[in-house]
């Protein structure tokens, strides 16, 4: 019994991570491959004559690391912004009595549902306005909000199955409503926080179309527009990229794995207690 | 004194709300009344020096005619279909199996977190070599069990199937992360006590899983559907809406519309009706919601 | 005492250069990531030594034609005035001239206008010139020829082919001589791509007749088929790759680098990368020759290449064309030639020594060149070419017919054509 148990905990860890791996793992393989080698039929997984000339252009041909910093800059700040703005917004829409919260929420989702392209124009002429292209401002607005519906609602969610005594326990020791918020509630509602700020991250980590437009120059790429660089006219060379692209997401994968303890970590205190 | 209470929560509701409606004003509230305005006006692209001329609702006239809008509002909808239950599925799979006691807990966290830190763009150019007919993975592995290659991306359905499989991989991640946050919520008390009782795992899944899960899968559900309803990194990175336009979802159409045709009037007109669709697709969500909620408060 | 000395004549030596600098104007051109950036930064260099009191700026853009479109559409439609000089793709003069964004030029060259103009190869300075008015001058051009391995043509004795037929003819014949499942006859852009456009104009310029005529629609008529028939046939001859509506332009050269093409229709840039890539198996093996016609009809070829505009909410617009015109001379069309191998805008440049010593096969590659031809002109030409690509690419993957894909073409390019 306990064999078999093990198994299925062995065979879910394998299914889980080979899903999520593949195509990283894939990905690290084209990097060591020449071109010509992509196109051999049959195809090839392990490469034949592994090179690192790859990375080496990777790193010559444009400013990676740079790029990598503007990346973690933007959506680091935007999702700090998002989750701060959005703790506010959902401790008063779970916890305090007003008057429309449905309205509150639907215009909050409303928010989210127009495409990104057609509001491309207005956007960059009101950053040109306030002064603010070229400026890590000009993305990290943006993307605080793109976030902010997801994220309210994630951490309102969360911030609703945490009983209130606990914060009027606070407030009688003095405490204001929103120093609960930020001593009391956030701790207890951890995982669903840092959730949100996954999701906020990875979001502007991810976003093309705005970094595109807001960030003309090079120095100011952001990853995700700055691997295109690599690209060609015509080619699109994927030996380059897929360096390029493992070099990118390396240090995600280490934020994401430290990040992930705290997650956990939060939560089986919770759940004990439960 | 419940009054004075009353009237100072309701401010101080108001007090929180503002920074988000001030950021909200600003990036969302006012290119959007641009859109709605330009999509009132068109411009004859033959001659564009004449200036924009207030059209009414001729852009949205004129959708209603389109066919190519009709086939890529189509394509949107069975992606839609297809993907959001299929991701939920994959997703509710992944965090099942990634909420298990490991002893080493990262490998499984960061496999089902990758697919999330992939930029969309390049897990899109990645499954397009994936379905390559000549050297990609998927044909490779048909033909170990002997099924001739397939020409996915030159086939309407087949390319289909496989810009489906791609956003289902690349959501599924996001869903597995929504539900198992909401899993470790669960307090194992409740499992103990179920299986004191001598349930099965089946009905512990029904009984206690499903239920305390429903507000994380309401949640998923909906931004999952507001964005399958958005879809366009990953056919446009896939086949670019081939062959011919049949894969072409209506972002995709959008997109063309606006910054290729420089159509800014029709563009919005259809970015107005996209809006319209989410509103009525998130809309039946949001009732479902309440008339349960109001069913768990009796 | 000797301070004071030093100091006056640092000061002495200081006031020149702070003088000038009062006069400084900025320029910045806008380039594509892929038109050698580095070389035009090298190509600003020598003007900024000649022009002392100016600077000029390289912004680099994305790396594709569309890429680099979408970002620019969205500066310009706010009026930004932040660039000076673009480069912009020759299918755009039309486009930017009907939006306004291109500033004229001939008030600025005057009579110079007359004097310069005939120097250039005829098809692209033709490019430039919408409505009457210059709308922007060449920088580099390009053109698609025929690639083909020399090696295996001579091993089965067959000449180089003319007529399409005799192409086809001749694929088959290698095809069943060489028994190799992974080499392909035939192989051009199939993919919804631009590249595709011309994938379907090649063949239909080949039989005397275009997409337009005298400004009206002109596809009724036979030879607006025969592009649909020749790849038919193609196909069933085996010719084609079997996932031809998957190519881009790039694989077509990965696939021919690699040995597995006979015959590829693809741009200037393919012969330095298959002759000189580090992994290339045909180096030596690549012959280059003009697109084949249909019996009785005249080889054309597509025009490709990228053109100087100056904008239109610049600043500085007469040093911006004193700039775009001396970077529009043979003078930089030579340094181009020599530093990227870009094909020149002037017949001139290919027979310079120093520039066939760089690029022995421009001696070959100028009579392609002066064959070129225009991709149909039009304010609209994104949707022209949306419509030609898209069908041209439903057809080979086999989802339209020639009378299904030809009655789509039709009814969309209709109401761009009243």
């Amino acid at each position: 019994m306990n064999l078999n148990r093990r198994a299925v905990v062995w065979l879910s860890a394998v299914i889980v991570a080979v899903n999520g791996f593949f195509p990283a793992v894939w990905m690290l393989l084209t990097s060591f491959k020449t071109e010509t080698e992509l196109i051999r039929s049959p195809i090839t997984y392990l490469p034949i004559a592994p090179t690192l000339a790859n990375y080496v252009t990777a790193f010559t041909a444009q400013p990676i690391l740079r790029f990598m910093a503007n990346s973690v800059i933007v959506a680091g700040l935007s999702t700090l912004l998002c989750i701060v703005i959005g703790a506010l917004a959902a401790y008063a829409l779970t916890r305090l009595r007003m008057p429309h919260r449905n309205l509150v929420m639907s215009l909050l989702l409303a928010v989210a549902m127009f495409p990104l392209i057609s509001l491309m124009v207005p956007l960059f002429k009101l950053m040109r306005e306030l002064g603010l292209l070229n400026t890590y401002f000009a993305l990290i607005m943006p993307y605080a909000v793109l976030s902010l519906p997801v994220c309210t609602l994630v951490m309102a969610a969360f911030f609703q199955d945490i009983p209130p005594d606990l914060e009027a326990a606070a407030m009688v020791d003095g405490c204001s409503r929103v120093g609960a918020l930020f001593r009391v509630v956030m701790p207890l509602a951890a995982p669903g926080v840092f959730t949100a700020a996954i999701l906020a991250f990875v979001n502007a980590w991810d976003e093309f179309l705005l970094a595109l437009t807001m960030m003309n120059r090079v120095s100011m790429r952001t990853l995700s527009v700055g691997i295109t660089l690599y690209q060609g006219e015509f080619a699109f060379p994927w030996p380059l990229i897929s360096a390029a692209l493992v070099v990118a997401i390396v240090p995600i994968c280490i934020l994401i794995a430290v990040f992930q303890e705290r997650v956990v970590g939060g939560l089986t205190a919770g759940g004990v207690k439960g | 004194m419940t009054a004075r209470k009353d009237l100072s929560e309701r401010a101080l509701g108001v007090l929180l709300l503002t920074p988000a409606a001030l950021l909200l004003a600003a990036i969302v509230v006012y290119p959007v009344a641009t859109l709605l305005w330009t999509s009132l006006t068109g411009v004859d692209n033959a001659n564009p020096g004449a200036g924009e001329k207030f059209v009414g609702f001729d852009n949205y006239l004129r959708a209603f005619d389109d066919d190519r809008f009709w086939h890529s509002l189509w394509q949107t909808v069975v992606y839609v279909a297809v993907t959001v239950p299929a991701a939920l599925l994959v997703g509710l799979g992944l965090a099942l199996l990634a909420n298990r006691p490991f002893r080493m807990k990262w490998p499984v966290r960061l496999g089902l977190l990758l697919p999330w830190a992939l930029p969309l763009v390049f897990a899109g150019l990645i499954f397009r070599w994936f379905f390559e007919y000549q050297t990609g993975v998927v044909n490779d592995l048909l033909a170990t069990v002997g099924i001739a290659p397939q020409n996915w991306l030159s086939d309407p359905t087949l390319a289909t199937v496989a810009i489906c499989t791609a956003i289902v991989w690349k959501a599924s991640s996001f869903m597995a992360l929504m539900l198992l946050a909401g899993l470790q919520t669960i307090p194992r008390s409740l499992y103990e006590a179920a299986e004191v009782d001598g349930a099965t795992a089946w009905q512990q899944f029904v009984e206690i899983t499903l239920p305390m899960l429903r507000p994380a899968i309401f949640v998923a559900l909906i931004f999952r559907t507001i964005t399958a309803i958005q879809t366009f990194d990953i056919p446009y990175a896939m086949t670019g809406g081939g062959p011919g336009d049949s894969t072409e979802t209506l972002a995709m159409y959008i997109h063309k519309t606006t910054l290729d045709f420089l159509d800014f009037g029709y563009g919005s007109a259809l970015a107005a009706l996209m809006f319209l669709l989410s509103m009525a697709a998130t809309s039946g969500y949001l009732r479902y919601t309440r008339r349960s909620a109001g069913r768990e408060e009796r | 005492m000797r301070l004071i000395f030093i100091a006056l004549t640092v000061a002495a030596l200081a006031l020149p250069a702070s003088a000038q600098q009062q006069q400084q104007t900025t320029l910045r051109i806008f380039t594509g990531g892929q038109q050698r950036p580095d070389v035009m930064r090298k190509i600003a260099d020598e003007y900024q030594k000649k022009n002392p009191n100016v600077k000029i700026e390289v912004e680099v853009g994305g790396a594709t034609s569309e890429a680099q479109q979408q970002y620019l559409t969205t500066v310009l439609s706010s009026k930004d005035s932040a660039l000076d000089v673009i480069l912009i793709d020759v299918i755009r003069p039309a486009q930017w001239a009907a939006q306004g964004w291109a500033e004229p030029l001939d008030a600025y060259l005057g009579s110079d206008k007359a004097k310069i103009l005939p120097a250039y190869l005829k098809a692209y300075a033709d490019a430039d010139q919408v409505g009457g008015k210059l709308v922007a001058l060449p920088y580099f051009a390009d053109a698609q020829f025929l690639y083909y391995r020399k090696d295996l043509l001579d091993k089965y004795k067959r000449p180089v082919p003319k007529s399409w037929d005799e192409m086809m003819e001749t694929a088959r014949v290698i095809l069943d001589g060489e028994k190799n499942p992974q080499l392909q006859g035939f192989s051009t852009a199939g993919a919804p791509i631009e590249g595709t456009v011309c994938t379907y104009l090649v063949p239909l310029w080949g039989t005397g007749s275009d997409i337009v005529k005298d400004g009206r629609l002109n596809l009724d008529t036979v030879e607006a088929r025969q592009p649909f028939q020749l790849y038919g046939r193609m196909k069933q001859a085996g010719v084609l790759p079997k996932n031809i509506a998957e190519i881009p332009t790039d694989r077509i050269r990965v696939d021919f680098q690699a040995g597995n093409v006979v015959f590829a229709q693809n741009w200037g840039y393919f012969w330095n990368r298959v002759e000189n890539d580090a992994d290339t198996k045909v180096k030596g093996k690549v012959g280059v020759t003009i697109l084949p016609h249909d019996q009785g009809g005249k080889s054309a070829t597509c025009i490709g290449g990228w053109q100087l505009a100056v904008s239109a909410y610049s600043k500085n617009k007469q040093e911006a064309v004193k700039f775009a015109r001396w970077l529009s001379s043979p003078e930089v069309s030579k340094m181009q030639a020599v530093l990227a191998s870009h094909l020149p805008v002037f017949p001139s440049v290919y027979r310079d020594p120093e520039v066939l010593a760089a690029n022995p096969w421009f001696a070959d590659a100028l009579p392609v060149v002066e064959t070129a031809k225009s991709r149909p002109v039009s304010a609209q030409y994104p949707q022209v070419s949306d419509a030609i690509r898209s069908n041209m690419n439903a057809y080979l993957a086999g989802t339209k017919t020639t009378d299904g894909a030809l009655a789509d073409m039709k009814s969309r390019l209709k109401p761009l054509y009243k």
